[in-house]
């Protein structure tokens, strides 16, 4: 029984873990995703660059992935 | 081919007798990147070139030309031709050429200008008459009188409108179109006119004004129609008329284009060099490799009039780039560009790029069905877009990323389509399909590894951390072999982050000891064995408990070595590359993470899709292999899509950042590609 409720415990926690850090990337990405596609209206070459950068916070969602993981291990 | 080709600086200076001559050899040899040479207000003897005598002339054929292949609608895309043309043949002639295929363009242009124009007059009247042609009353009789008012248009309560009428006087005369529409004509006494124009508003009243000319509207409309037809055939004859001229003068239209552009090109290329009153100074740069060929070329031909001098690369010049590859690996030099130019002192990553992209990509999706899927849609995409560099360039890629997924399908996730060849052994309970159990027949295809088990995930991770280990760690050797020379600093530092990268990746394989242990399982009967277990391991292994976790004393070691090695180096600021080399190995983790989203996304859809098929119920199953092939074309486009945007993201920002730096210019020779013409 309270193994149970340890259990569901620690799943709550590893979905906030990912939920509350792939919010963050996407709310990252939508301010940098806006500029850089601004950017790139301008002028052609700012695309890679702007890809580039926009990407970058996807590495936020990884930290969230990697904490779920390990806490669903520990079920 | 892991270094741009070496530049040399060349300076030619001479007479300007032989400039022209000069420029018609440089630009043959299509191997010189100029310099533009920017006035300096200082030196009053040296100026700015300027283009040739005939550049003007050259440029106005070239404009009359362009603006006929426009009206002519010539599509440089889709030539209608494939021999090409030598110079020799386009220059003759060329600008009695030029001048007939003006006129009998521009007349024939006339001619159907004129014909559309007449056309839509015609149409113009039509539409004017129709209303008008339900009635027998010839266009002259509706003006003229000098006690009568005229009213014509529609009227959309007629019964109300001519009841309404009788109460105001019975001196009209109205005429109703026999088509059914209800345009009227109402002729009245002008006496009443003012009582007609308040009343007429209320039954819903639209005035259509009589148009000019004489006679019945629907003979002239008639007459109008068979003139019509008339100039349709005629505007359909200049037409073809135009085509056929399009077909003949097509071959000659591109090839002169081409002719006269290179002509341009040439005639205009003093204006990039520095003249005096009678030399002129061309500043260069020639690959080294060239420069002997060059050099031996303009010597023989110009006679040694000429002088030659090069220079080598000072360290504030910045060289053009020109890379060197293998035709696969060449393709790959358009990702570097869509990021940034590989400057003159990069290395050129292409080779690696091209080797580890789709490797990547390849893990990621992991699958023989999509693979062979990706290979077909490539090799569509490459022949489709042929003409365009870059889109054939990313078929390419999908190609080659195609095998890679092949490959490992095949020999590490044993699946296609997201469904396994073999049943899975491990304990779950509930049935999983596999081609096998669908079959019936027992395919000899293993998983090594199950995208959908939580072990599975753990070695995904594993390989994604190593992956990431081996990839960064090649970006740091690459950063301290580029920097060596003129930031020594930032190369010991590159060292410092080498041994911290050990350090890292070593807690991680101590914390997947059991993981890394069942892939070293079976070594145990090897001769590396007693290697392995009674040195390596137990080393790494031993180390201080923080809790459950293990940090062993090589990671202590390695990690306090190397951050001293950044601080001495770099400084205090260094530290931060510490963390963000730690999410940098972090990011790696996306390679399982997308692996077994998409492998989990494909097991979801064919668990609905699969189950509908095999419930026995023919709807049923129908619907269920529609179902099926539209999810897995969705997991097919979603998961290569992501596959392709992560794994070259870790390239552009894992992997370049450690030693890439771009914003180099590009080396563009002094020439002109030719695609309708021919120099002999």
């Amino acid at each position: 029984m309270v193994e149970d409720i340890v259990a569901g415990i620690i799943a709550i926690g590893a979905g906030i873990a990912i939920g509350s850090a792939a919010f963050a990337t996407a709310w990252a990405q939508k301010t940098i995703g806006a500029a850089a596609v601004g950017a790139a209206a301008e002028n052609d070459k700012m695309f890679g660059r702007g890809l580039v950068y926009m990407v970058i916070p996807e590495t936020i969602v990884l930290f969230g992935l990697v904490i779920a993981f390990m806490l669903i291990q520990k079920m | 081919m892991f270094r741009p080709r070496e530049m040399k600086r060349t300076v030619i200076i001479g007479s300007k007798n032989d400039l022209e001559k000069t420029i018609e050899l440089l630009h043959s040899l299509e191997i010189v990147h100029i310099n533009d040479y920017v006035s300096d207000d200082k030196e009053d003897e040296v100026r700015l070139g300027t283009p040739m005598t005939q550049a003007s002339d050259i440029s106005q054929y070239l404009l009359k030309l362009r603006s006929n292949a426009q009206l002519l609608e010539i599509d440089a895309e889709n030539p209608l031709f494939s021999a090409k043309m030598t110079e020799s043949q386009v220059k003759k002639d060329i600008d009695l050429k030029i001048r007939d295929i003006e006129l009998s363009v521009l007349s024939l242009v006339e001619t159907r200008a004129r014909i559309e124009e007449h056309l839509k007059k015609i149409d113009d009247r039509i539409s004017q008459l129709k209303p008008f042609a339900g009635i027998d009353i010839p266009l002259e009789k509706y003006r003229g009188y000098e006690s009568i008012a005229v009213f014509t248009g529609y009227v959309r309560d007629l019964e109300k409108f001519e009841s309404e009428l009788s109460k105001i006087t019975d001196e009209f005369d109205i005429f109703c179109s026999n088509d059914n529409e209800q345009m009227v004509a109402l002729f009245i006494s002008k006496i009443f006119a003012e009582k007609v124009m308040k009343l007429l508003p209320e039954c819903g009243y639209t005035e259509v004004k009589v148009p000019e000319g004489k006679g019945l509207p629907e003979q002239s409309i008639k007459k109008l129609i068979i003139s019509k037809q008339e100039l349709s055939e005629k505007l359909e004859q200049t037409k073809n008329e135009l085509l056929e001229f399009r077909k003949r003068n097509a071959e000659f239209i591109l090839s002169s284009e081409e002719y006269l552009s290179i002509q341009v090109q040439k005639a205009e290329a003093p204006v990039r060099f520095a003249t005096t009153d009678h030399s002129f100074v061309i500043d260069c740069w020639i690959p080294s490799h060239d420069l002997k060929r060059v050099r031996d070329v303009l010597e023989r031909e110009i006679d040694g009039a000429l002088y030659i001098e090069e220079f080598e690369v000072k360290h504030e010049e910045n060289p053009p780039t020109l890379l060197e590859n293998p035709k696969p690996v060449r393709r790959f030099e358009f990702l570097l560009d869509i990021y940034s130019t590989p400057n003159y002192r990069d290395i050129d990553p292409s080779f690696v790029l091209s080797l580890i992209f789709p490797l990547f990509f390849g893990l990621m999706i992991g699958d023989i069905g999509y693979g062979i899927l990706l290979m077909v849609f490539g090799f569509i995409f490459m022949k489709k877009f042929k003409d365009s560099e870059g889109l054939s360039n990313i078929g390419w890629y999908i190609i080659v990323a195609g095998i890679f997924a092949f490959i490992f399908g095949l020999f590490l996730f044993g699946d296609m389509f997201g469904l396994a060849f073999q049943s899975s052994t491990a304990e779950g309970g509930h049935t999983i399909y596999s081609w096998s159990s669908l079959l019936g027949i027992n395919i000899p295809i293993p998983s090594l590894i199950h995208k959908m088990e939580a072990f599975g995930l753990t070695q995904l991770l594993v390989i994604s951390i190593i992956a990431g280990s081996l990839h960064l760690g090649l970006g740091l050797l690459f950063g301290i072999v580029s920097e060596r020379k003129h930031n020594p600093k930032h190369a010991v530092a590159k060292i410092g982050l080498i041994f911290v990268l050990i350090a890292l990746v070593l807690i991680i394989f101590v914390m997947a000891d059991w993981t890394i242990g069942q892939w070293l399982a079976p070594l145990k009967q090897s001769v590396v064995a007693p290697l392995l277990w009674n040195y390596i391991i137990p080393s790494v292994k031993a180390g201080i408990y923080f809790g459950d976790l293990l940090i062993p004393y090589i990671t202590i070691i390695c990690g306090a070595l190397g951050t001293v090695i950044i601080l001495l180096s770099t400084g205090g600021f260094g530290l931060v590359e510490v963390l963000e080399i730690t999410s940098h190995l972090i990011s790696y983790t996306r390679l399982a993470a997308i692996c077994v989203a998409k492998g989990a996304m494909a097991f979801a859809f064919n668990v609905i899709g699969i189950g509908l098929i095999v419930s026995g119920n023919i709807v049923l199953g129908i619907v269920g292999v529609i179902l099926t092939v539209l999810m897995q074309l969705i997991v097919f486009a979603l998961g290569s899509l992501s596959a392709g945007i992560q794994a070259i993201r870790l390239h552009y920002v894992e992997f370049f950042m450690k030693f890439y730096k771009g914003e180099g210019v590009k080396f563009t020779p002094f020439k002109y590609v030719r695609k309708y013409t021919t120099n002999e």
